[in-house]
């Protein structure tokens, strides 16, 4: 009878705080609860990264006790939740359910992001090898071809639709391809290298997805192992000639002034930005955020919501 | 004489063989589909021990003990390290089968009783169909109802009473996930069971004098106990396994032993799922590791249950 008692005791408190409103005004001393996606999300590793917490993006032992692991989608319905949240997810995710925050002091848009005035993003880079250095001209042929048509708009939508924010285009495939007479003919069986940064597989996946029925049905073979590889696997004299070798490579972030040396500046370019937003409840009063703060958020020295607001 | 036989022996043959090869083809489909839980528990069997004997590409081997008694998922960088364990992990899944089964069960229970004794014919019929709709609805949907609504029931009930829940992933928001989930699967099995208890019984109990109500839950349900147990091992069998509904209301939580409802958690299955399409190397196989620590988890727990249930005993069902 006790244990009866309790279950409908529990049911009825269930229900009625169901109905009561949550209260208008933000508590300031509630602790903070530190959302975050799983070791192996490239958003992860683009937030780490770009906070100064680069270590933190592979190590959950780093991060502030009690953290909650959420995917994308989890992370977004809890900051509809939870007053006292804070998350991060990528800039095409933010919609009016949830407060994105301001980073030092800029807005997170989509404009902002492509006149590279909001700080917390990446860039995806590309690199190729250098003009002749290619197994076959068609490869070099069909390598040039793909660089021209990530500068097109149909790149620039499937990139859109695949988490990141393409650069400005203007021209079409259909208005170059021309210039591009390889794309004309069947290149069946001739294999393209792909590899590099693994958060950029997705987007590289679909790019060369849609980019082989435009080229002759060429096979792209993607080999995707970290940023570091891009230069390694297609310009590092050691590297570039074994078989892990790549004709194109992609880099989630600038190239380092050591792997630019005696690569033709030809030879790598940007093609898409890769823009994180960190993410509260609307009741949270915050509105700007510095790379500091969201530090000092996930390695746990602001623990309260009045560390951080006072 | 002969002429007229022997297309009767023909026929006979000719049946035979069909009946030999009917035979062959059932057989073989037979081996076919029982060869799977071979070839299944092989591959995780296989997979999951390689953690364990061979050094992860220069990470080193886990060690046992320590994986199975641990409080941290991973101590490091994943892909740099072997200190992977789940000590912590096991006994939070046990918690929240078992207490998904204290709410599930005496609702599960007294919906069947309803169900196959109580209700008029009609409303009967209604309520098997909706039960047995929503036994079928996919975890997925379950999953994204405790989303929606029970993170939030579980985030306001704890402000109410003072605590400051972690938008409301917690073992609370598992555990109703979970109890809703095994309800249909507890009142199907039951209402059965319920219904095959001898009438005699039912009318023995009237004739001595009992009130119907006495009649349910002192004649009734003892004499269906045997199938009502069935369907407890069968709901915590379907809370131990699932994966998806409660992967999204758990939290993920990496370490500490946690016996707090209100705090996040994880079970077996969520450390499995989270982050399983993206890993690769040692940080992948050591899912199949937990995988076969579930396996075990779930078939001790039977073990366990069906002893009970023999214990329990079974009364005159027909």
């Amino acid at each position: 009878m006790k244990k009866l008692f309790g279950i409908i005791l529990l049911t009825l408190a269930l229900t009625l705080s169901a109905c009561t409103n949550a209260e208008d005004t933000f508590d300031e001393t509630k602790n903070i609860t530190v959302y975050t996606r799983d070791t192996t999300s490239g958003t992860r590793a683009g937030f780490m990264e770009g906070i100064g917490f680069a270590d933190a993006a592979t190590n959950d032992s780093l991060l502030v006790e009690g953290f909650v692991i959420k995917d994308n989608t989890g992370i977004m319905t809890s900051m509809t939740t939870d007053q006292f949240g804070i998350g991060y997810v990528s800039l095409s995710s933010v919609n009016d359910t949830i407060k994105p925050l301001s980073f030092e002091g800029v807005e997170p848009t989509l404009a902002n992001v492509i006149n590279d005035t909001y700080g917390l993003k990446r860039p995806f880079m590309w690199m190729v090898r250098d003009a002749g250095d290619y197994s076959s001209e068609t490869v070099e042929a069909l390598v040039n071809a793909f660089v021209a048509f990530l500068g097109t708009t149909d790149a620039q939508d499937i990139i859109n639709n695949n988490g990141a924010i393409g650069l400005n285009a203007t021209q079409s495939w259909d208005d170059i391809k021309a210039n591009h007479p390889v794309t004309q003919q069947d290149n069946t069986g001739v294999v393209v290298r792909f590899g590099g940064s693994d958060s950029i597989q997705k987007v590289a996946e679909a790019l060369t997805n849609s980019f082989t029925s435009k080229a002759g049905n060429f096979t792209a073979e993607h080999d995707h192992t970290g940023s570091g590889d891009a230069y390694k696997r297609t310009q590092d004299p050691a590297i570039k000639d074994t078989s892990v070798g790549k004709d194109v490579g992609f880099a989630s972030r600038y190239f380092k002034d050591a792997e630019k040396v005696g690569v033709e500046t030809s030879d790598f370019g940007q093609l898409a930005w890769d823009a994180i937003v960190a993410i509260v409840h609307k009741d949270n009063p915050l509105n700007n955020v510095t790379a500091d703060d969201l530090k000092k958020i996930y390695e746990g020295t602001y623990a309260t919501w009045s560390d951080l607001l006072d | 004489m002969q002429h007229v036989e022997i297309p009767v022996i023909k026929q006979h043959k000719e049946k035979r063989i069909k009946d030999r090869f009917v035979k062959i083809i059932l057989l073989s489909f037979t081996l076919l589909s029982s060869s799977f839980i071979f070839i299944v528990a092989g591959t995780i069997l296989v997979k999951g021990v390689t953690p364990f004997i061979t050094n992860n590409n220069g990470l080193g081997s886990v060690s046992f003990i320590p994986f199975l008694t641990g409080d941290t998922w991973l101590i490091g960088e994943s892909f740099h390290s072997n200190l992977y364990s789940i000590g912590f992990i096991i006994a939070s899944t046990l918690m929240i089968a078992l207490l998904s089964l204290v709410v599930s069960f005496p609702i599960g229970v007294l919906t069947a009783l309803f169900i196959a004794k109580v209700a008029p014919k009609k409303l009967a019929n209604i309520l098997r169909t909706v039960i047995e709709l929503l036994a079928s609805i996919p975890s997925i949907i379950y999953g994204l109802f405790g989303a929606g609504i029970i993170l939030n029931l579980v985030y306001n009930f704890s402000a109410a009473i003072g605590y400051q829940s972690k938008g409301g992933n917690s073992m609370l928001a598992s555990i109703l996930v979970l109890a809703i989930m095994t309800i249909p699967t507890i009142t199907s099995i039951s209402e059965v069971a319920i219904r095959s208890v001898d009438k005699n019984l039912e009318e023995g109990s009237l004739a001595l004098g009992a009130s119907k109500t006495q009649t349910h839950f002192k004649v009734v349900l003892f004499a269906a106990k045997s199938g009502i147990f069935t369907s407890a091992i069968l709901g915590i069998g379907r809370a131990l396994g699932e994966a998806t509904a409660v992967s999204l209301v758990a939290g993920g939580r990496r370490s500490g032993y946690s016996f707090d409802l209100l705090d996040t958690t994880s079970t077996l299955t969520t450390i499995m799922l989270e982050g399983m399409k993206e890993t690769i190397g040692l940080d992948y196989d050591i899912r199949f590791s937990v995988g076969i620590v579930l396996i075990v988890v779930i078939i001790l727990t039977n073990i366990i249950l069906n002893f009970v249930k023999r214990k329990v005993g079974n009364v005159n069902v027909k």
